[in-house]
């Protein structure tokens, strides 16, 4: 009986768990108390790779000046390091690593875990969900070549710069005050609430604090050109974070296209 | 030496950590003449020797396990291609890995060399400095003539394919300054009429001074 409330309480909070590692969490609960679990997917498998820096791309069809960000990829590439199955593990997923590096940088656990899918010592390990896994294998490699072709339009995510603590005007674009005519709040917040009713300040109120630093995703960003012989991938438009940032880079998730349906 | 790389190279995918950390260090071998790769090369000595052993040790490993690996088609055309890439721009890309930003830091001047050349193959940019003065014909969109553009460089902004000059003149009593991509595919001609002696990298003091400084028939 206590296991049944237990349950019908984790799957009434499964809406409400946003990433997808819990949503397995909630699967096991769900179980016994049969609630859809609600989880995001990828549109597709992607890639991790490295911010390289930015330039200027001529359109050779219109002849334009394109900005764009050149993306590059460390040695050891994007290689499958385990699938992730319904049966297995709760969820569809795709894991993928990157970045090749000495055996001495991992730690035996890390080790073994991608010596179990024969996979180099690589640094970062980040997964994909997806609706469908099976065309993927442990030791597979994945060549952005094949995933992307120019024209695709992606989701690039990564960290941001970090901007430390800062004031409403920059971290939430509140405008300023006057600067003169006897105004004495130039860069303030102002107003923080109304009176008597309801006499506090409301959760989520915009104000100063940390900006940057974090995961951001920026969508529908278009591939311009892909260099086999370089290895290298142009992306039109600036991302997330400084030269020899990590990215993860993944096909665009839109509606009507190619969000899978639950 | 090559062709243990090639064999790695070739036997795809599942092959022993250290194989696959080094398998970018042959080119190294190959390196040539810039100051980046003589880097690299004082480096890699120590490397290269690691590849030799461990090359020649595993090559009997990797390959029977090639058999039975389920590489795709993808990762072989992928390692030929490596090998038979230029390996000018594969000794420049992996350097050893305690320098990991000068490995991408080369990409973007690469690329842009790149680019200038094949701009360079469709029309001669000549050598422009502020000062002179120039004439340039550009194609337009939805016009079948090309546009001409006269008038004096004011400023140069040198930013690799991206290289702007800014060029002035009066035209209809009006000054007007436009900036121009050197390097855009839209402007099919650079001449220099003449030159005039300045002393400034920026002439933006002509922006103050009476017109027919800026007038060029």
């Amino acid at each position: 009986m206590a296991m049944a409330a237990v349950g019908i309480a984790g799957g009434a909070l499964a809406p409400l768990l946003a990433p997808r590692r819990r949503g397995a969490v909630s699967f096991r609960r769900a179980a016994s108390a049969a609630v859809v679990v609600r989880a995001s997917y990828e549109a597709g498998v992607g890639v991790m790779a490295t911010k390289v820096g930015m330039m200027t791309y001529f359109d050779p069809a219109t002849g334009k000046p394109v900005p764009v960000t050149v993306v590059g990829f460390r040695d050891g590439g994007n290689v499958v390091t385990q699938v992730k199955t319904a049966a297995t593990d709760g969820y569809d997923a795709v894991q993928v690593g990157y970045h090749g590096v000495r055996e001495e940088k991992l730690t035996r656990p890390e080790l073994g875990h991608l010596g179990k899918a024969g996979a180099p010592p690589l640094r970062h390990l980040q997964e994909f969900r997806l609706t469908a896994v099976d065309a993927f294998e442990p030791g597979q490699e994945l060549d952005f070549a094949e995933l992307f072709k120019e024209g695709d339009l992606v989701d690039v995510s990564g960290n941001s710069i970090g901007k430390g603590f800062q004031g409403g005007i920059k971290r939430h674009n509140f405008k300023r005050g006057l600067m003169t005519h006897g105004s004495k709040s130039h860069r303030q917040l102002g107003s923080i609430g109304a009176g008597t009713t309801p006499g506090r300040v409301y959760k989520g109120k915009k104000m100063p604090g940390r900006m940057g630093g974090t995961n951001t995703k920026i969508r529908k960003l278009k591939i311009v050109k892909i260099d086999n012989d370089l290895r290298v991938l142009m992306i039109k438009g600036a991302v997330p974070g400084k030269p020899g940032n990590l990215l993860r880079i993944a096909p665009a998730k839109i509606v009507g296209k190619n969000i899978p349906k639950n | 030496m090559a062709s243990a790389a090639a064999t790695a190279a070739v036997s795809g995918v599942v092959l022993p950590h250290s194989l696959l950390s080094h398998r970018s260090s042959p080119p190294h071998i190959v390196a040539l003449a810039s100051s980046f790769r003589r880097l690299s090369l004082c480096a890699s000595p120590r490397r290269t020797t690691h590849l030799v052993a461990r090359a020649d040790a595993s090559a009997e490993a990797g390959e029977p396990e090639a058999e039975a690996e389920p590489v795709s088609a993808s990762a072989d055309a992928e390692a030929g291609e490596a090998e038979g890439a230029v390996a000018v721009a594969e000794a420049e890309e992996q350097p050893p890995p305690s320098k990991l930003k000068v490995k991408f830091g080369e990409i973007i001047g690469i690329l842009n060399k790149q680019f200038i050349e094949e701009a360079e193959k469709v029309k001669t940019v000549p050598d422009l400095r502020p000062g002179d003065i120039i004439e340039l014909r550009m194609q337009r969109p939805n016009k079948r003539r090309l546009s001409l553009f006269k008038g004096i460089i004011i400023a140069k902004h040198k930013a690799g394919v991206h290289t702007t000059i800014r060029v002035r003149r009066i035209i209809a009593g009006v000054g007007v300054e436009i900036t121009f991509p050197v390097y855009s595919p839209r402007i099919k001609e650079i001449t220099v009429i003449r030159h005039k002696k300045v002393r400034r990298a920026k002439l933006y003091y002509l922006k103050h001074k009476l017109p027919r400084f800026s007038t060029f028939k």
